[in-house]
């Protein structure tokens, strides 16, 4: 029987939203409150109780609570996680600040490295040494961890990560360690490479870990505190956590390995694209979201977020591709570009006309707010367009300074030569591009064809350049799905449980032992299954995929191939060969040459399905949907001309409208551009096809 | 004022979505490819050129050296080839240093990209090949004949049928003959894929062909430049400094003549050219140079053909940086990496907030050759990059590539791959310069042969007796140091190094900046 409600509870770096899904009624509220910096859980815990009291909800009938958070991701940015110490093999204790010694940006003379987690006074060598095949080498001195240890508490130190050459092989220096700092010092935070991210080259390992160990501590006040805050508000059933990957980890895997969750609400975000563009487009979408500042982007191939095992965080100089500190975990690969509402227009020294990255986000806001923004952003020029009106933006809830926005687009326009309007357009087309090819190279990276998709559009902005950005890309359908405002909670609603796990292998595909490899997945497994266990899902409906990183003896990257499921033996050389050169061939259109093959990472995925929601999200009355039409700038006849104008609330399944027009709902506008055709689906998504075929 | 042929919004959106195209085509380049020199290391890039050969763009992230020396051999392609001989499917290759990237190890590849039959473009890469036989980049060469395989311009592949007798000869010459070819079919695949590219570019915005853009952000770019150099006070700004050199050191010398909106670049003054493999072909030469430029007076925008020829270069001929034919140039970069730096110190004084204290650059490596313990043939290169200077801002970084972008390979993977145990890996404090603003430090690195079989070592190494200077009052970053088994080594000579035998490099600190 379905649960009586779910809770999903997305902390972001504006605004916390409130989710509660009546499985009975089939409903969902929202409440968007703003996030309260100082005490995180206090916006939480004042919108449940707002639910509590006003839709009359019973707490102790709540079945499922999931919760994601930008929190630690802005601890690692704004560095006040804890005082980490770093205990690495003797010899490579600078490791994480030499790093890969390469820039990311070549004509900046001024550029700086990210700096290290772990100050050079807070990072000792411990005598141990093992050989890349896992073998010791020189056996772990002992004294010179305790002595270590005692040093850094000494200084303070509340967290400890724990980073050994070649621990991805053997974890052994690395647990011995542990055990002896725990069994002096029962209260220290400790983290192990071994354990967070066992992977191989260890300067992204060792960043990994030490993240982890820099938020543990904070991770673990913050999980507490909010779950017993929920405990007092008469929730039983117990929190979960929304992981990077999109999978769900009760609070003690969570604790353990909270750098596990920095990506937790963009995770969330993309698990709704992959549900709402399940019926229409196969599952298959670039589910792109476009806010005040950024906007992100990720591929989700049949209805599942692709998932990638290394990102980055704190970048140094934002945007720029490895200024930040290399983390290895899984998580829904998907990339941030500088472009939203707030993103600013202005004239290079070369008289182009450039959009963001830097952004007046929601403070001071873009000119139009009338809250001190003083230069010209996307919005104004939306505004300028008519693509925004006044008295249908935010519901028609806000004052709004039309003089003043069109004052400074009018100072840039003299600037750029381009009358006002061709540089509103301009500004629109500006930062379409910058999204269009910032996704171009992403996907060019996973080796797919942007054309094979459809663009989910979510965020303040993504209906109302969704339609651009996929023509940009070749793209034939855009889906804007309702509430869109708040798709990241929903996307917490319906998450699977998904537990990974990795561990390297190393091994030539000729010279692997097959029953030891199969031995190692089938350790993964179990390890992954406890888990799962502990999230309170059905273990009946659990389902397992094996993977593997390989690549051609030589290559430095590999490709993540989904293996043929187990048990495996000797006769399995040739599916497995099969699966390498599928994957390959996938991604590169062509098989190299020759040459022997090689595994480097062995990789196991176990989820157990999320409950099934079905959602009404279109619940208003009928009224008219007979279009208003205002004045709308169109680039093609240059001029202002009539455009129909719906009110999302009053359309129904089955509808259908032909562009140009725009859908109007509080929180967004959606553009259908000419020649294209829309029709309302049944879920209350508008799928846009945008050849203007008849759908 | 000429009417510019596209308005602000049409030209960014153009230039970006070329860029995007050579950045996708890099991100594709860099997953197929086997070599560790391009997938680790970065060694590589790929640029667009117009029809004559002039630079449209060029990744991102690529390394300066080959921004600034490919559109030379698309260039050298038209001269030798010919356009009547370049047909739809064709891909051109070369690796002569004195029209590449200045030695025998970049291959480069160019495609001629037709529309609607006329010729509108070249997409062209460069990468590090594995290994292209010869000498490997021992400075003991004394010709170019003894380094390597040496592939002049010609067709690799013509009208889409591969050159077989090409790969005979490339194979037989190599000690890599699968990961060199690999890379070879890697880079084609990026190039066709930027071809896809630029037709869905010319189809959507309608356009013949790339010249009035190319004119566009040429242009652009070019006034650009003179209109930052005319903020400098007109004058002569003169820098030299030595270096290691050989058994004497070499003389380094740069006059920079600023004349209203002009800027001509003099490198008389600069040591002879030598017997040994250091000398730096004045294609590599002039990319440095413009590098330079480009970081003091232009940072901010993507490169291009304006940027180079906004400015004028001399090299005087036989000189270090200039050498002629058949000098030897495997360590182009030895002497290469020293010019930017030449050109910050002459403009010091003039633009203080612009430039950079000398960095511990030159890039070091070693190349190990020989035979793995089952007797397999193998050749490895391994990077190793010093501190940067300081600047007005900033202290110097510690390990940072400059002006190369190189990064190191990974311990864990040099462990596996090599027979190279590392001992240690780890900073060298106060290497950096002191100043107002520190250079950055160094590192120190200890290597030991942990194979069975005896096995072959080249250094490049400098900065061992002439440290990176400081500018402005800032003081000079430590000297490195080799050692083999902890006595001081001819990094001049080739080595044989037994089983258990240890090699220790410190790398040299970056300059510091201003009084302290």
């Amino acid at each position: 029987m379905p649960s009586k409600y779910a809770l999903g509870i997305d902390i972001g770096g504006t605004f916390t939203d409130v989710v509660v899904y009546d499985g009975e009624k089939q409903k969902i509220t929202s409440r968007k409150l703003l996030t309260t910096h100082d005490d995180p859980a206090r916006a939480v815990l004042e919108g449940l109780a707002a639910a509590i009291a006003e839709d009359k909800i019973d707490p102790s009938k709540i079945s499922r609570v999931v919760h994601a958070t930008t929190l630690f991701t802005n601890a690692l940015i704004e560095r006040k996680g804890a005082l980490t110490g770093l205990l690495a093999t003797e010899g490579f204790e600078d490791i994480v600040e030499i790093g890969r010694e390469k820039k990311y940006e070549l004509y900046d003379v001024h550029i700086q490295k990210p700096t290290p987690l772990a100050a050079k006074t807070l990072r000792r060598g411990i005598k141990e040494r093992l050989k890349f095949d896992g073998s010791i080498l020189c056996k772990i001195d002992e004294n010179s961890v305790i002595k270590a240890v005692d040093d850094l508490v000494t200084l303070g130190v509340e967290s400890v990560a724990i980073s050994f050459l070649h621990s991805y092989a053997n974890p052994v220096h690395e647990r011995i360690a542990a055990k002896i700092i725990q069994d002096k010092y029962p209260k220290l935070s400790i983290s192990l490479s071994s354990d967070v991210a066992p992977e191989i080259r260890e300067y992204e390992r060792t960043s990994t870990v030490l993240a982890n160990a820099y938020i543990k501590p904070l991770a673990a006040d913050y999980l507490d505190g909010i779950s017993s805050g929920l405990q007092k508000q008469g929730v039983i059933t117990p929190l979960l956590l929304m992981l990077s990957n999109g999978g769900l980890a009760d609070i003690n895997e969570a604790k353990r390995i909270p750098v596990a969750l920095l990506e937790s609400g963009p995770a969330a975000g993309a698990l709704a694209a992959a549900y709402f563009g399940k019926s229409e487009a196969n599952g298959n979408v670039l589910a792109f979201d476009m806010g005040g500042t950024t906007a992100k982007l990720s591929v989700v191939d049949r209805g599942e977020p692709e998932v990638t095992y290394n990102f980055e965080a704190a970048r140094q100089k934002r945007f720029a591709e490895g200024s930040g500190l290399p983390i290895r975990t899984s998580t829904i690969e998907l990339i941030e570009i500088g472009a939203g509402g707030g993103s600013i227009a202005r004239v290079d020294e070369i008289n182009l006309l450039k959009v963001g990255p830097d952004s007046a986000g929601s403070d001071p806001g873009p000119t139009i707010y009338g809250i001190g923004g003083e230069q010209p952003t996307v919005t104004d020029a939306n505004f300028a367009l008519g693509l925004l009106a006044p008295e249908t933006f935010a519901g028609g809830n806000m004052t709004l300074d039309v003089e003043a926005s069109s004052k400074v687009l009018e100072k840039l326009s003299t600037q750029a030569g381009l009358s006002q309007q061709s540089l509103a357009a301009g500004i629109r087309d500006v930062v379409n591009e910058t999204m269009a090819s910032a996704a171009r190279v992403h996907i060019a990276e996973r080796g797919k064809d942007p054309r094979s998709y459809a663009l989910l559009a979510t965020g303040g902005g993504g209906p109302l350049h969704g339609a651009d950005v996929a023509r940009k890309l070749g793209l034939k359908r855009l889906i804007s799905p309702a509430s869109a405002g708040v798709a990241s909670a929903i996307g917490l609603l319906i998450a699977p449980a998904r537990v990974d796990r990795v561990t390297t292998v190393a091994t030539r595909l000729d010279q692997l032992n097959w029953s030891d490899f199969e031995k190692i997945f089938d350790r993964l497994e179990q390890d992954a299954r406890k888990v799962i266990a502990a999230t309170g899902l059905d273990p009946n409906t659990i389902s397992v995929t094996r993977r593997a990183d390989v690549r051609y003896v030589g290559q430095a990257f590999e490709v993540i191939v989904d293996l043929p499921s187990g048990p495996y033996d000797i006769n399995s050389t040739a599916a497995f060969l099969d699966a390498f050169e599928v994957a390959y061939r996938s991604k590169f259109t062509r098989i190299p040459p020759s040459g022997p093959v090689e595994i480097i990472n062995a990789r196991i995925g176990v989820t157990a399905p999320g409950e099934h929601i079905s959602m009404h999200l279109n619940n208003a009355d009928r009224a008219s949907a007979k279009p208003k039409t205002r004045k709308v700038w169109s680039s093609k006849d240059r001029a202002f001309v009539d455009m129909d104008i719906y009110d999302r609330y009053c359309l129904q399944p089955g509808d259908k409208l032909f562009g140009p027009a725009l859908v109007e709902e509080r929180e967004s506008t959606l553009a259908v551009p000419e020649g294209a055709i829309a029709r309302v689906a049944e879920g209350g998504e508008i799928v846009v096809d945008l050849d203007g075929e008849d759908l | 004022m000429r009417k510019d042929a596209f308005d602000a919004v049409t030209l960014e959106i153009l230039w970006r979505r070329m860029i995007s195209a050579a950045d996708e085509a890099a991100k594709t380049l860099q997953r197929v490819s086997f070599s560790t020199l391009v997938n680790e290391s970065n060694d590589f890039a790929c640029v667009v050129t117009d029809a004559s050969g002039a630079s449209l763009v060029q990744n991102t992230e690529s390394i300066p050296s080959f921004n600034g020396c490919l559109p030379i051999t698309v260039r050298h392609f038209l001269d030798v080839i010919g356009t009547k001989d370049m047909k739809q499917g064709d891909f051109l290759v070369c690796n002569d240093p004195w029209v590449g990237t200045g030695h025998l190890n970049d291959i480069t590849i160019a495609k001629p990209v037709f529309f609607k039959g006329e010729l509108v473009a070249f997409c062209a890469s460069t990468a590090h090949a594995p290994d292209i036989g010869g000498k490997v980049r021992s400075v003991v060469a004394r010709e170019i004949f003894e380094e390597g395989f040496a592939i002049p311009a010609m067709h690799m592949i013509r009208e889409g049928e591969a050159n077989a007798t090409f790969f005979q000869l490339l194979r037989a010459a190599v000690r890599t003959p699968d990961q060199t070819e690999g890379d070879i079919w890697a880079q084609v695949t990026a190039l066709n894929l930027m071809e896809e590219r630029l037709h869905a570019l010319m189809k959507e915005y309608n356009l013949s062909s790339f010249d009035a853009f190319a004119d566009e952000i040429h242009g652009r770019c070019e006034t650009a430049m003179r209109k930052a150099f005319k903020q400098v006070p007109d004058g002569s700004y003169n820098f030299g400094f030595k270096t290691d050199g050989l058994t004497e050191p070499f003389n380094f010398n740069v006059t920079v003549r600023i004349s209203d909106d002009t800027v001509h670049v003099d490198w008389t003054g600069t040591s002879d050219q030598v017997d040994r493999a250091i000398n730096c072909p004045a294609v590599y030469t002039f990319a440095m140079t413009s590098y330079a430029l480009k970081c003091i007076f232009l940072p901010d925008l993507p490169n291009n053909e304006g940027v180079f020829r906004s400015f004028t270069m001399h090299a005087p001929k036989r000189s270090l940086v200039n050498p002629e034919r058949p000098a030897s140039v495997g360590g182009r970069m030895a002497t290469g990496h020293y010019l930017p730096t030449a050109i910050f110190g002459a403009l010091a004084k003039a633009l203080p907030e612009k430039i950079m204290a000398a960095s511990g650059s030159p890039l070091w490596s070693i190349i190990q050759t020989g035979v793995d313990d089952e007797g397999k043939p193998t050749a490895n290169t391994l990077f190793f990059n010093g501190g940067s200077g300081a600047t007005a801002n900033t202290d110097g970084q510690s390990c940072y590539s400059w002006p190369s972008n190189i990064s190191n390979v990974p311990i864990e993977l040099t462990e596996r791959n090599t027979p190279f145990f590392v001992e240690r890996k780890s900073l060298r404090e106060a290497s950096g310069g002191e100043g107002l603003k520190r250079g950055g430090d160094g590192q120190e690195i200890v290597l030991r042969h942990s194979g069975k079989r005896n096995i072959g070592i080249i250094f490049m190494a400098e900065r061992l007796r002439h440290p990176a200077h400081g500018l402005l009052g800032g003081e000079a970053g430590a000297p490195g140091e080799v050692l083999i088994d902890g006595n001081s080594a001819d990094v001049r000579a080739d080595h044989i190094i037994s089983p258990g035998q240890t090699i220790t490099l410190k790398l040299p600190g970056g300059g510091g900046y201003g009084q302290a």
